[in-house]
Parts: C-alpha cells; sequence; structure tokens
C-alpha cells in the first residue's frame, strides 16, 4: 500500500511542478500578504518614530512677536523658521505640517503675565502631520507648565504641589511602538494563505481529473482508494507546506526590511518559526480535507474553484475580528481549529511565552477534525458518482 | 474468462440493465454491440470495478468485481471509456505510472514500455508531453497503458475511435496476437463492420438487455441478413438510434 500511495504522491508532485500557472498562484499568494503588511508596517513606523525632535522644523509667522516662545522651542531643539507669506494655503497644499501664528499682542501680554494668544494652523486629514501635530501641542504644553512654575516660583508657591501626577509609560509590547499593532494582521493573513496554498492543486488533482478524462483509468488500477486519496492527499498538504514556509520566510523578511532585524524579525525567529510550523501542520492536515472534500462533491472544475476561492476567508474572519478587539485566551478556543492557532501564533508574535497545554490541546483538536474529514473524503472516493459529478 | 450473470443496473428510475447475461472466454474476442445508450459503457463499468451493480454479478477469472475488486484489477486491462491524459506528463511517463500501478520497476517495466513503443508505433511522440497530442496518439498511450501490464483479460470501449486505417489495423493485428496468446479480450463497439471482422463471438445487446449470442454466421442466420448493417439493425429492432 505505501509503495502504491508513493507512486501516486511522486506523480502528482511531478505533475504540478511543471503546472507554472499553479505554482505561481501558490507562491503569489503568501508574497502578497508579507508584502503588503511590511509596506504598511514601514510608512506607520515612518509616521510614529521615524523623526527624531531635533529634526523638528516648525514654521512661525510673527516671530519677532514671541520671542520668549521662540528661544525656549529653539532651546528645546526645534529649528524655529519664519513662516511663508500665506500660512493658512501653505499648510492647505502641504508645503508646510504645522504652522504657529504669534499675533502682534502676544508679546504685550505676556510681558504682563496675561493669557497670550498662539494659533496653530494643521491639516489633521494627513495621516502624517498627526505625530507632528502632537509633537507640537506637547511642546506648548510643555512651554505653559515651564512658565506657571516661574510665575508661581516668583509668588513664593512650590509647583510641584499643583501637579498631583507624573505620568510615565511603559511599553511592554515586544516591538515597543505603535506599529505592533499591524502585527495582529499577521496570523489572519497566515491562515488565509494556508488555506489558499494548495487549493489549486487540490482541485486540479480531483475535478480536474476528473474533467480531464483521467479519474476513471486511473480507478481501476490495483490500489486502495485509501491510499490513491493519501498519495494525492500528501501531495496536496506537500504544496500547502511549501507555501506556508515561503510565506513565513516573506514575513521574516519584510519586517527584516523594515526594522533591520531589531524588533519584529527577532520574534520570528528559526525555533519560532519551527513552533508555528508544528502549530499549523494539523491546520493544513484540515484545510487540506476540506478542499478535497468540495473539490470531490462539487460537479465541476469551475464550481470548486469558486467555493475554495472564498472558503480561506472564513478561518481568517475570527483573526481579522482579533485585530480590533483583543481576547483573553481561554483553553475553549483552543478547541476550535483555525481559531486556536490564530491565537497562538499571536502569542508568539507578540513575544509572548506560549503555553504548552494550549499548544497540546489545539493540536488535538484540530487533529481529530482533520482525521475525520480524512476518512470522509476517503469516503467520497468509494462512491461511483466520483467519475461523473455529483 | 469474464462471466456476467443477470446483471442489473439502475440509475434512480433509469433500468440501463435489464438483467444480461454472457461470457466472454479465454483465447477469443468478444464483441459486444449494440445501439447508442444500449447499456454496453455500463456494463463495460461494472465489469473493469468503478460501478457496482444492482443486481445480479460479474465474475473475471473466478473472482468477484465487487468482493475482490483489486485482484480483478490486477487481471485487467482496460481501454474505458474516459480516457483522458495528464497534459504534463509525457507519452513514457504515463505508461510508466501505471505500470508502476500494476507492481512493475526498474528494467522489466522499462523494457515493457519498450515494446509497446515498437508495437503501437510511439517513437515519435513517446517523450512529448501530452498536451496537444492528436487524438490518435492519445488512443495509443491509454492502449499502452491498458496492456503494459500484460493483462490476463483486455476491455477495450471502442479502441479504434478517431484512428486512421493504418493504426485502426495495429490495433486489430495486436488484439488477435493477444487472443492467440489465450487470453481473453472483450470488445466494445458500435460499428458492425469491425466487430464482424475481428471477433470470434458477438453480444448485441439492446434497450438493457441480450438481443444476440453468437458467431458472425449464427447472428447473420438469425436474422436472416448477410449485410451486416441489415444484422445489426434487424437485431437491435430500430434504427439504432435510442
Amino acid at each position: 500500500m505505501w509503495r502504491r500511495l508513493m507512486i501516486v504522491f511522486s506523480k502528482e508532485v511531478t505533475d504540478n511542478a511543471r503546472d507554472r500557472r499553479s505554482l505561481l498562484i501558490a507562491l503569489i499568494y503568501p508574497l502578497l500578504g508579507p508584502l503588503l503588511l511590511g509596506v504598511m508596517l514601514s510608512a506607520v513606523g515612518k509616521v510614529t518614530v521615524g523623526d527624531s525632535p531635533q529634526a523638528l522644523t516648525l514654521n512661525v509667522e510673527g516671530m519677532a512677536n514671541g520671542a520668549v516662545l521662540v528661544d525656549w522651542l529653539s532651546a528645546q531643539g526645534v529649528k524655529v523658521v519664519e513662516a511663508p507669506r500665506n500660512v493658512k494655503e501653505a499648510v492647505t497644499r502641504g508645503d508646510i505640517e504645522v504652522a504657529l501664528i504669534i499675533p502682534p499682542e502676544f508679546k504685550d501680554l505676556s510681558d504682563a503675565e496675561k493669557t497670550a494668544p498662539v494659533t496653530m494652523v494643521i491639516n489633521s486629514s494627513r495621516l502624517s502631520e498627526l505625530v507632528t501635530i502632537n509633537r507640537v501641542v506637547t511642546l506648548l504644553g510643555a512651554f505653559n507648565t515651564e512658565i506657571w512654575g516661574q510665575r508661581l516660583a516668583a509668588r513664593g508657591v512650590d509647583f510641584r504641589s499643583l501637579q498631583p501626577l507624573a505620568i510615565d509609560n511603559i511599553n511592554v509590547t515586544s516591538g515597543g511602538h505603535i506599529a505592533d499593532f499591524l502585527l495582529f494582521l499577521v496570523p489572519p493573513l497566515f491562515v488565509f494563505n494556508l488555506f489558499m496554498g494548495g487549493a489549486y492543486f487540490a482541485i486540479d488533482t480531483t475535478s480536474g481529473e476528473r474533467e480531464r478524462g483521467s479519474l476513471e483509468p486511473l480507478l481501476i488500477n490495483p490500489i486502495e482508494r485509501g491510499a490513491l486519496v493519501a498519495g494525492k492527499f500528501l501531495a496536496a498538504l506537500f504544496y500547502t507546506g511549501i507555501a506556508v514556509v515561503v510565506q513565513l520566510l516573506a514575513f521574516k523578511t519584510a519586517f527584516y526590511v523594515v526594522d533591520g532585524g531589531a524588533d519584529f524579525s527577532a520574534t520570528l525567529s528559526v525555533s519560532n518559526m519551527v513552533l508555528i510550523m508544528i502549530i499549523t501542520l494539523p491546520l493544513m492536515i484540515a484545510a487540506v480535507s476540506v478542499q478535497f472534500i468540495i473539490a470531490t462533491i462539487t460537479s465541476s472544475f469551475k464550481e470548486a474553484q469558486t467555493y475554495l476561492g472564498l472558503l480561506p476567508l472564513l478561518p481568517a474572519i475570527p483573526g481579522m475580528v482579533l485585530v480590533f478587539s483583543s481576547v483573553k485566551i481561554n483553553a475553549w478556543m483552543m478547541l476550535v481549529p483555525a481559531y486556536s492557532q490564530t491565537l497562538l501564533f499571536g502569542q508568539i508574535l507578540r513575544g509572548e511565552s506560549v503555553t504548552t497545554a494550549y499548544v497540546g490541546v489545539s493540536t488535538a483538536s484540530t487533529l481529530a477534525v482533520a482525521v475525520v474529514l480524512f476518512l470522509v473524503t476517503i469516503r467520497l472516493y468509494e462512491r461511483e458518482e466520483l467519475i461523473f459529478g455529483s | 474468462m469474464i462471466e456476467v450473470e443477470a446483471l442489473r443496473k439502475s440509475f434512480q428510475s433509469v433500468t440501463a440493465l435489464d438483467g444480461i447475461d454472457f461470457v466472454a472466454r479465454d483465447g477469443e474476442v468478444t464483441g459486444l454491440i449494440g445501439p447508442n445508450g444500449a447499456g454496453k459503457t455500463t456494463a463495460f463499468r461494472i465489469i473493469y470495478t468503478v460501478m457496482r451493480p444492482s443486481g445480479g454479478r460479474v465474475r473475471v477469472d473466478g473472482l468477484s468485481t465487487v468482493s475482490a475488486r483489486r485482484q480483478v484489477q490486477e487481471r485487467i486491462g482496460v481501454l474505458p471509456d474516459g480516457r483522458g491524459l495528464y497534459p504534463r506528463l509525457t507519452a513514457r511517463e504515463h505508461i510508466r505510472y501505471y505500470g508502476r500501478l500494476h507492481g512493475l520497476k526498474g528494467d522489466f517495466l522499462e523494457h515493457r514500455i519498450d515494446q509497446l513503443i515498437s508495437d503501437l508505433a510511439m517513437e515519435e511522440f513517446i517523450d512529448r508531453r501530452a498536451k496537444g497530442f492528436s487524438k490518435g496518439q492519445t488512443r495509443k498511450i491509454t492502449l499502452a497503458r491498458a496492456l503494459v501490464h500484460e493483462p490476463q483479460n483486455l476491455l477495450l470501449d471502442e479502441p479504434t475511435n478517431g484512428l486512421d486505417i493504418p493504426s485502426s489495423r495495429a490495433v486489430h493485428k495486436l488484439i488477435r496476437g493477444i487472443r492467440d496468446q489465450g487470453r481473453c479480450v472483450l470488445f466494445c463497439s458500435h460499428i458492425m463492420s469491425e466487430v464482424a471482422s475481428i471477433c470470434d463471438r458477438i453480444v448485441v445487446i439492446s434497450g438493457g438487455r441480450i438481443a444476440a449470442d453468437g458467431t458472425v454466421q449464427e447472428l447473420m442466420a438469425l436474422s436472416g441478413s448477410d449485410n451486416l448493417d441489415d444484422v445489426f439493425l434487424n437485431l437491435t429492432g430500430g434504427d439504432g438510434e435510442s
């Protein structure tokens, strides 16, 4: 039985390897996700951490009106420059990100220790400017606080007594910056591609074989249906595995390009990638089983293609929801195929330690589902309708 | 030897075979002939194990096609109704794949493939991929993979359909050679003249039943005509369309 199984396996692997279009499709999807995410990470990374405070250039209209503020800003490392003539237009056009207008009355009011007005010209619809705006607001707030302190000290009051909280943040995510949020996208993208990687092959080797008319003569050969299905199944699993490995390496590469090997790419270490492969192997088996069942019970190649094109969305949906709402992992969640792998993969990416018991429950439950689905596939291959389509 | 006894097959409300009996003996070419839709292909599919009978039974060399499917598959070589190829495999790889599935390997298998290449004149395209093969080239490959394991029983569903005259003659010669080796050949066709020229016995099937069974001479006597087309029409009871 094993000999014949391997004969079918090697034929199917060779046959599919010669199908450039199928290989291209199988490899483009795994590459597309990491590429897209890499571009997004890189864009968000630039916005949030790209510029240091020293590099901030602030356009000011009426610099002469507020020498005390301009001097203070310069002392903080801000490069203060005279704003172009029409400030609002310049900000609208995006020539400058933020401008500060210091009106003529500022100096007198400030000298009289009264509240002096300043105007910020901003365009909040530009994502890249949000950080600059935030930085200017923070700087102006700091100026406010400092002047308060000076004025209160002159009146003999300790400024610190008016400040009940000293706020400091420690970000515990492995990457340590806002872009980590995008890491939540990785598991659903991964699961989507896992269900996509071998789909074309699964259709080709079942519906395709039937439509070519090569299934009937094949079934007359002295090979158990179980061995025949298993040979084809292992070949599909082999190509799904390749798609998964390619995808992991592509994620690793995308992360490396974005952060130069510091944060993200470190979470996808070789040992973590091996762990991810182990955790997701039962899911691959289940995915291939579902693909085979759909490709077997549908009446044509096209029909199978339609369903298998939609199939990957289903297991990816819970992961997409997780991007926007975090979940505390419970044991029951480990019983749900695709969902459990999404959660565990997410934990690995965020640098959290993975509970061995959870991995065990996830693997056992998904494997049990996969075995049942595989047995159903063999049963479907026993039906005589298989040759003609249902 | 292939023995068919009271064979019945129904698909929901349609009865394709309504209790047919016949025997295809070793050392003989038996022709199964009938109009379109008579049940020839259904009978073949049950004999070559991809369908189960609704009633009756088929034995190949004394083995049941249902309870001893594997053993029957080892003893038959089939040119079935479905005769598709894998477009990305070469002609040689097709024959090798089937040979290996029948347990052949190594030099023995390669020698056997070479012999078939020569018998069926496939030298020109044997190492080309099957995509774009002509009907005749396709037929030769499907025939070669049915013969690669030298089966005791050969089932051929319209083997010369689409072949030119020299190729048809080569196939006929091959069939006679196999018969002369004492093997059993069951041949299915709707072309009376072809069946008459190479078959030792003819089984006429019509509307899911056996209409006649005998040698060409016996059938001519039975139908009262010596024109082969008239024999066919008289025995199948109509214009041949159903």
